[in-house]
């Protein structure tokens, strides 16, 4: 458990700067989730607080202390990899106690925290296998559990269920939150996944390009998107986004509907009108914002997704929830829950 | 009269499904037949008949005069005194050179695996020895042994090694050591190349999850590199030390074995024996002391890789 300081963190390989200008301060025992798209910086951010990427400028600290400098095998991290990194020629019992071998505890200290791990998530019959001998959610586990054993102050995860498939990955994220929760460590996690990133967080950090978009807490970030970028990124169905342009103290859509939005603008400056597909509702042709024409029904059981070609705007993604009976080609209006949508001014940032 | 009958077809029934089980079992071997016939051919009549020989007296002063004479060979292996000189100097040149290939190779492996500038020029450099013929590095290493045309035994007394500058190749107690060096910079490419190609086969993650468990460089090393490396260094140990035991060209071309036989090995002795001595028969009866002492140690090696190896 420990508390991690990042000051002006920035990383280059050669003249590219790859990440600039990360402040960030996490809390003792808080869960912290790294989310972007691939390529974003998210995974090295975590390898230079493991110590396995040099830190180009700034100073991190754990625990008041500046590792910088210090070995990744001094800062007492514990890292669960996206590939699991078990060693194949040791049986889970010894994977999961090689910290503490490595540390020279002894014998009955290591075999009493392993089989307590093991216990903790259900591997007890495992451990005299080798990780060739597991399946990929076994071999998950006992990453986890050599994480564990060692008690480190802080948990780094690297995208550690994107191996799994899509059910073995909602179980392994349950636990984790369990995990969490028993434990109360640190734990810094890197997912692509926003739903790994909405359900497991106490706070996320949006990366793009290397920089900080937005820092917060889990629906903060989706209903307060700070910019664009959150906006599109955070939320599935992804946010439709419009050209707004504001004039005579109303903000116009491109198909000439003037929405009642509580906002103010200079004269004529061209915005962007953001709403979730969750918050448009199907209303008869003439009482909404806009007519539409269903394009693709999307069929889920529990949701729709619609897919409505609109004129002058083009396509924008309607979710109703529960079944519809709607054909493609059928028209109809939409009607916008204005309460809840987002506008953003041309750099982007989010006016309200 | 029914159930003769029957009992008839019954046996007749019984005879079918054996023959029919006969055809079964045989039909795969009808299919391979011709790959293990030729294998037969190629590789067991040789090997057969050049054991063979280690039972008949087969000299080529008398030509005609070839008839089998049981174990008198390897009576006579038992006491010859040249036979258990060539013997122990197998043991050490096999044993030293292999011993220095490997620790060298392996070095050279893990400096090979650090990025640094120039380094795919270097890896091709080390190459080189290999692909120089044996007879050629065998008469360079004679020279340079030479005090009067190679510097090696002035370098030696430069570094109070020798008390004068004198061929160590002439001198019983060091001559040995001459084709043991010789062997060790021609084979150091082969442990070099083979490792650095395991070394590079180990995943990245490994080196990182063990730096973050908290291993220093040594424990890394003997703990994820040497048993990512075993299968490897197994196949390749067992391979150079039957390679080099069989191997006479350094030796007689560097010595001819000389220096009062201190460089005759095995090989070199079954060489001699057949073609200048030109007896035939006792040759192969050491050929096949020593094709028995080379099985024995494979099997060993093998059986501890079972054991030990862990990584595929």
């Amino acid at each position: 458990m420990a508390r991690i300081e990042l000051k002006n963190i920035s990383k280059s390989y050669g003249n590219i700067e790859v990440m600039r200008d990360i402040n960030l301060d996490f809390a003792d025992g808080e869960f912290i989730v790294l989310v972007g798209p691939s390529g974003c910086g998210k995974s090295t951010l975590l390898r230079m607080i493991a110590g396995l990427e040099t830190i180009s400028g700034g100073d991190l600290f754990i625990e008041e202390v500046r590792v910088n400098d210090v070995e990744p095998r001094d800062r007492d991290v514990a890292m669960v990899f996206q590939s699991y990194a078990l060693y194949p020629h040791m049986d889970v019992a010894r994977n999961m106690g090689f910290s503490l071998e490595i540390r020279g505890e002894k014998a009955e200290i290591i075999k009493g925290r392993t089989a307590k791990s093991a216990k903790t998530l259900g591997l007890g019959a495992l451990l005299e296998r080798l990780p060739k001998a597991l399946s990929g959610g076994q071999r998950q586990r006992v990453a986890m559990g050599r994480a564990i054993a060692r008690d480190p102050k802080v948990f780094l995860f690297d995208e550690p269920l994107s191996n799994l498939d899509a059910s073995l990955r909602a179980e392994m994220r349950l636990e984790i939150a369990k995990l969490h929760k028993r434990l109360a460590a640190s734990m810094i996690y890197v997912t692509h996944d926003q739903v790994e990133a909405l359900t497991l967080a106490d706070r996320i950090v949006v990366l793009n390009e290397g920089e900080i978009q937005q820092v917060g807490k889990p629906l903060e970030l989706y209903e307060q998107p700070r910019n664009l970028f959150v906006a599109n990124f955070i939320g599935s169905p992804q946010m439709n986004i419009m050209k707004a342009e504001f004039t005579d103290n109303r903000l116009v859509l491109e198909n000439g509907e003037r929405l009642e939005v509580d906002v103010s603008l200079a004269l004529n400056e061209v915005a962007h009108f953001g709403i979730r597909p969750e918050h448009i509702s199907i209303v008869g042709v003439n009482e909404g914002h806009a007519i539409g024409e269903a394009d693709v029904v999307e069929r889920l059981g529990s949701d729709s997704n619609i897919y409505v070609n609109v004129e002058n705007i083009g396509q924008i993604l309607v979710r109703y929830h529960g079944d519809i009976s709607l054909e493609v080609g059928d028209k109809f209006g939409l009607k916008f829950n204005l309460d809840r949508s987002h506008l953003f001014d041309l750099n982007g940032m989010a006016i309200r | 009269m029914s159930v003769d009958k029957l009992t008839i077809s019954a046996s007749d029934l019984g005879r079918r499904r054996t023959t029919g089980k006969i055809k079964q079992i045989a039909e795969p071997y009808l299919y391979l037949s011709p790959s293990i016939i030729l294998i037969c051919l190629v590789i067991f009549t040789p090997l057969v008949i050049g054991i063979s020989y280690a039972f008949q007296s087969m000299h080529l002063f008398n030509p005609g005069d070839v008839e089998w004479i049981g174990f008198e060979h390897f009576e006579k292996i038992y006491s010859d005194r040249k036979f258990f000189i060539a013997l122990k100097n197998t043991f050490w040149w096999t044993f030293g050179s292999v011993l220095l290939q490997f620790s060298l190779g392996l070095g050279l492996a893990l400096l090979l695996k650090q990025g640094f500038h120039g380094r795919k020029v270097f890896q091709a450099l080390i190459f080189l020895p290999w692909a120089v013929p044996t007879f050629l590095s065998a008469l360079i290493w004679a020279w340079l042994f030479n005090p009067v045309i190679g510097p090696l035994p002035h370098w030696f007394v430069s570094l109070g090694m020798l008390d004068e500058p004198y061929n160590i190749l002439a001198d019983p107690d060091f001559a040995l050591f001459g084709p043991i060096i010789a062997n060790v910079w021609f084979g150091i490419s082969f442990f070099a190349i083979t490792l650095l190609a395991s070394l590079q086969s180990i995943p990245d993650e490994m080196y990182e999850a063990a730096a973050i468990d908290g291993a220093s460089k040594w424990q890394i090393f003997s703990k994820i590199t040497l048993p990512f490396l075993a299968p490897m260094i197994v196949i390749t140990v067992m391979l150079r030390t039957v390679w080099i035991a069989n191997f006479a060209d350094l030796i007689y071309v560097m010595t001819g074995g000389g220096a009062a036989n201190s460089t005759q090995i095995l090989s070199t002795y079954i060489f001699t024996t057949a073609f200048k001595k030109l007896d035939f028969g006792y040759a192969s009866a050491v050929s096949v002391v020593l094709l028995v002492l080379l099985l024995l140690f494979a099997t060993l090696l093998l059986k501890m890789r079972q054991k030990f190896v862990r990584v595929n």
